[in-house]
């Protein structure tokens, strides 16, 4: 009784589901067509940030650098497009740091709101998802807040990224500890104890050090090659076999909670290396505040810009003027990409005299822009997937508590101390 | 009416047929008759996609009693199976959906054939450990995953988002017939059998662990297809994400603000869940879990059948008397702690905590 | 070796953080028969405590020990009297509990990220980054401290299930509360005191993790599994073994590193909680429930 029961079940079942899977209604893929190529009253730009959840500090940072942008291009009236001065609005809502909600608002700010251009989010796994919905309906999409190589050698065509690329950064890293070494201030051969965060952040570190490593015939060898999960607590094991490997170098990728926890693990274990970096992260004041001015020395830290480079003047000097008049404090890298990809949008908008879709993709793709980033000079070429690509700075830690450029050397502003003289003694 | 009883099995209604048909059909030519714009197009796409998933947790946590922390584990090898699927082979993405769904559903029969012989909260437990353990394993595990960076699928390839609506219509409508089926047909009894008492169950002639298996092979598939079509929707997946504790929390909610162990509650849940992370939540993201939280609390101490009880409560204010079998389906597990004889009708079981005091 | 015995020491250390922790819970289990969810909350809420003192007030997270157990015990009880006392205990109707407390978690969790915000805090003193040497290997002097806390609580502890009036009272209650009930003891009383007692294990938990570990609100969900990882293994029977149970899940995960890429021993104890449950079905917690 129970089988039969059961059996015709199946079958009314297997049935309904045959029937209805027949077909599905389709849409026609093309949008409707824009309005006619005319000037709009007011050019609205589609953004979202993580204002609130993990990466909440950040966003707001980004959150400084977007408005600023706006406010110092809306002073002069807005953007010059066909003959005509168009002020330009920021459409911010906030992704809480969450792809599904990324991806949805996205889609709201795109077809609801109807933005004419979108601006990206901040931190790669959320702009990689994000970023689909503008491809999908091919808005141009400008972010500064995703770096992975994984997000732009997708053979998208409207994602522009202001972000080098991370294995950029490890890259400029090694050659600062390559003239060292030539200088005689690092073994050679010398040993890596290589420890990177399991993000894509930490995955592109890893491929630059390990590239840098395989082509220096000898020179570097990666002894310790180990992930560790985000927001990890405990290090020590993970440091106890950096400690048997005996590496010279010390060389981790690490977000700032993880670099602060790791590092006063790494002192109280009674490690010293020749060189320590934590990637990106080092020169924060957060981090000398939490562990001690006196455990944070000698770090060495790689970032897309850093305030020093005002020091020079021009453009740098104008926007760290600019923000200090707005925020009362010195601009940290998160603002100044921020404020950088704006602009570049905006230059970008000027050059192609339109926000119609078809010609500001092309002049972003064609974009030289003059840039306060290390390099002086911004573009998306077309070769990288439309990421842009521009050395990196390296700064150390000092004892004063100020972290100088030391590399490369026509921007350095101080003079880099190796090996780390903690080891002494 | 009469013909129409004639050719149905004996556990189904009329009524819910009649019911179901109506609703597909309304739901079906919604998007043909308003147009929505693609938003909100979207946003009823992917309430779909998580009722269904909502009423598969519930078949475990609601029918069978076996609460699970970790469908998000399912929901992960569905999604990115398929997503590999859909990248390196030529199949179809319903096919690739469903290879996914089995997959998933292998998975948790692994899992879960030993660990469902545990009972009440040593299994939720260990769900909470194993999906953890899946996340750890999916995100180092690149090969598959694509580690931490994810894997997007290509973007003109596949099904349009647009039409996804329509598949994740047809998708909710199998999983209520199956939600249905299995609570309604005599199925739905022997589960109810295993939550009241497992031993007993067994005495009567119940193979607890071959129902059980039964069930978690079911809501593994459809959690697993679940995952495939969102990772369609979304074109982009991180295991982060999929994978996350978050993600089975969701499922947990939804059944459990929708109504556990009720077969329509968790459709309910899912779309409450969804407007409010759209709506809701989009303004006051800061309170999300406490909202959520101080929802299952409510739910736990006041209302044990969450929104569907409180839609019986109105229904009953205007003096709807539903058949006091499905009540007490519904309400098994606030007697459960009680002879099974001393199953009340309807109206005493209102209140449960303010008995439990008493008691 | 050198690499084996240094694993071996930080082991050791980590197990008398676990075996607080795991106490706490386990003695809630043991007399109630709740699953105690809220733990999590607990120990993160009371590590954030511990920073306030800290930063606000000056106090040394150690001299705040006496302020946590207290704090926490109160809030235990209330707990109890407010919320879980209306529930039905037990394997079926342990599901509720579990439930609910899981929402109070998420609501404390909640409640911690409106007031502190998302950020990882961690408690800086002029000791923290400070190492003493054993056996030759270098190992922070904060976890060596933790660990004697630890080990003194417990000692504690057996010393009141086994030689005070309540301590017996409690055992008595968890073996069998109807005849708890005929020799006069009010039963409702000596739950709400397990549960403040347990709660203000986890502050003290919550307080010894905030020393050595940042913590942010999520912080407590990985402790809670933990917790329960010990309390299988070890069962109820004794303070030895909480301890034991502590022991193995410490050296499982510190050993791991030895054969196991690094992110993935972050799995060993999800793991070992697995399939230690579906090893011990039966005995889990064991029948000799504070015996």
């Amino acid at each position: 009784m129970k089988a039969v029961l059961v059996r015709k079940g199946t079958i009314l079942l297997g049935m309904l589901a045959l029937l209805i899977a027949a077909c599905a209604p389709t849409e026609d893929a093309a949008r409707e067509a824009g309005d006619e190529a005319e000037v709009p009253d007011e050019i609205l730009v589609g953004a979202t940030l993580p204002l609130t959840g993990e990466e909440a500090d950040n966003g707001l940072r980004y959150q400084e650098g977007y408005e600023l942008a706006f406010e110092v291009a809306n002073e002069d009236g807005g953007l010059e497009i066909g003959g005509e001065t168009v002020p330009v609005r920021l459409e911010l809502l906030d992704d809480t740091t969450d792809q599904a909600t990324a991806v949805n608002l996205a889609e709201r700010l795109i077809n609801r709101d109807q933005v004419h251009v979108m601006l990206g989010t901040y931190s790669t796994a959320l702009v990689e998802a994000q970023s689909t919905v503008a491809e999908q309906n091919q808005i141009p999409y400008v972010n500064g807040g995703g770096a992975a190589t994984a997000i732009y050698d997708r053979g998208y065509q409207w994602i522009f990224g202001a972000l080098a690329p991370v294995e950029l950064l490890a890259t400029t890293q090694m050659e600062w500890i390559q003239k060292e070494q030539e200088a005689g201030n690092v073994p050679d051969p010398a040993e890596i104890a290589l420890l990177w965060e399991n993000t894509s952040h930490g995955e592109d570190y890893r491929k630059g050090v390990q590239d840098f490593a395989e082509q220096s015939g000898g020179s570097f060898e990666v002894v310790v090659d180990e992930s560790f999960e985000l927001d990890s607590k405990d290090f020590s094991a993970v440091l106890s076999k950096v400690k048997s490997s005996g590496a010279d170098l010390f060389l981790a990728d690490a977000h700032l909670p993880d670099y602060v926890t790791m590092q006063r693990q790494y002192v109280s274990s009674d490690l010293c290396h020749d060189v320590i970096t934590y990637g990106a992260r080092g020169s924060e004041a957060d981090a000398a505040e939490a562990l001690g001015q006196e455990n944070v020395n000698y770090i060495l830290s790689a970032v897309w810009w850093n305030a020093q480079l005002g020091e020079q003047g021009g453009q740098n000097e104008q926007f760290i003027n600019a923000y200090k008049e707005r925020y009362n404090t010195d601009p940290e890298w998160y603002q100044a990409l921020g404020y950088e990809t704006v602009r570049a949008l905006f230059t970008a908008i000027e050059d192609a005299g339109s926000v119609e879709p078809e010609p500001l993709r092309e002049a972003l793709a064609n974009l030289e822009m003059e840039s306060i980033l290390p390099g002086g000079q911004l573009s998306f070429p077309e070769e990288t997937g439309y990421q842009a690509d521009y050395p990196f700075v390296v700064q150390q830690n000092l004892p004063d508590g100020s972290s100088p450029i030391v590399y490369p050397e026509e921007l350095a502003t101080g003079k880099a101390i190796a090996p780390n003289p903690n080891c002494e003694g | 009416m009469r013909q129409l009883t004639r050719w149905l099995p004996e556990w189904a209604s009329p009524w819910a047929v009649v019911a179901f048909v109506f609703g597909f059909a309304v739901l079906y030519s919604l998007p043909l008759v308003i147009s929505f714009d693609s938003y909100t197009h979207g946003i009823i796409t992917q309430a779909f996609v998580f009722a269904a998933a909502a009423m598969a947790w519930n078949w475990l946590g609601g029918y069978v009693g076996q609460i699970s922390f970790g469908h998000a584990a399912m929901f992960g090898v569905g999604g990115f199976l398929s997503a590999r699927l859909l990248l390196t082979t030529s199949f179809p993405f319903w096919i690739a959906w469903i290879v996914g769904g089995l997959a998933a559903a292998s998975y948790a029969l692994l899992w879960g054939h030993p660990t469902l012989r545990l009972r009440g909260p040593y299994f939720a437990i260990a769900t909470i450990g194993v999906s953890e353990a899946t996340r750890l394993i999916a995100t180092y595990w690149g090969d598959f995953t694509g580690g931490s960076s994810g894997i997007s699928l290509p973007i003109s390839e596949g099904t349009a988002k647009f039409s996804l609506y329509w598949y994740a219509l047809y998708f909710m409508a199998f999983v209520v017939l199956l939600s249905y089926y299995l609570r309604k047909s005599r199925i739905g009894l022997g589960l109810l059998a295993i939550k009241e008492d497992v031993d007993a169950a067994q005495d009567v002639g119940v193979s607890a662990n071959y129902y059980q298996d039964a069930v978690l092979f079911l809501s593994g598939l459809v959690v697993g297809v679940a995952g495939g079509i969102y990772a369609s929707y979304f074109v982009f997946i991180e295991p982060g994400d999929m994978f996350g504790f978050e993600r089975s929390i969701s499922f947990l909610l939804m059944g459990v603000i929708g109504g556990v162990g009720t077969i329509l509650g968790p459709v309910l849940g899912a779309f409450v869940f969804v407007i409010l992370q759209e709506y809701l939540i989009a303004s006051y993201p800061d309170l999300y879990l406490g909202l959520y939280g101080t929802l299952l609390i409510v739910v736990i101490l006041f209302e044990p059948l969450g929104l569907s009880g409180l839609l019986l409560r109105i229904a009953r204010l205007f003096g709807y008397r539903p058949r006091v079998l499905d009540i007490t389906v519904g309400d098994t597990k606030l007697t459960a702690m009680e002879e099974p004889e001393a199953v009340e009708p309807p109206e005493s079981d209102v209140e449960p905590a303010r008995k439990e005091a008493k008691a | 070796m050198e690499e084996v015995v240094r694993l071996g020491i930080s082991a050791v250390l980590l197990a008398g953080l676990y075996s607080v922790m795991a106490y706490g819970l386990g003695l809630i289990y043991g007399v109630l028969r709740i699953v105690n969810l809220a733990h999590a909350g607990v120990i993160m809420a009371a590590a954030y405590v511990t920073w306030l003192l800290h930063s606000r007030l000056g106090i040394d997270p150690y001299l705040a020990i006496p302020v946590i157990l207290v704090v926490f015990f109160i809030f235990g009880v209330l707990l109890y009297k407010g919320v879980v006392r209306f529930l039905p205990r037990g394997a079926a109707g342990g599901v509720q509990s579990l439930l609910l407390l899981f929402g109070i978690w998420l609501v404390m969790r909640n409640g911690a990220y409106l007031l502190f915000s998302g950020n990882d805090r961690a408690i800086r003193t002029e000791y923290s980054t400070h190492s003493i040497s054993i056996f030759g290997t270098s190992v922070a002097q904060s976890r060596v401290v933790v660990f004697v806390i630890a080990v003194l609580t417990l000692a504690a502890l057996h010393l009141f299930l086994t030689r005070t009036y309540t301590g017996k009272a409690i055992r008595a209650v968890a073996q069998n509360p109807d005849s708890g009930t005929i020799v006069g003891v009010n039963v409702e009383r000596f739950y709400a005191l397990t549960f403040g007692i347990g709660t203000s294990l986890g502050g003290l938990a919550g307080l010894l993790l905030a020393t050595i570990f940042a913590f942010n609100p999520t912080s407590g969900a990985v402790e809670l599994l933990k917790s329960f990882v010990v309390v299988v293994l070890g069962g109820l029977g004794s303070v030895v073994g909480i301890a034991l149970g502590a022991l193995v899940l410490a050296f499982a995960e510190s050993y791991a590193i030895l054969i196991l890429p690094s992110y993935l021993t972050a799995a060993v104890s999800f793991v070992l909680l697995v399939v230690v449950l579906v090893l011990r079905p039966g005995g889990l917690f064991g029948q000799r429930v504070l015996a």
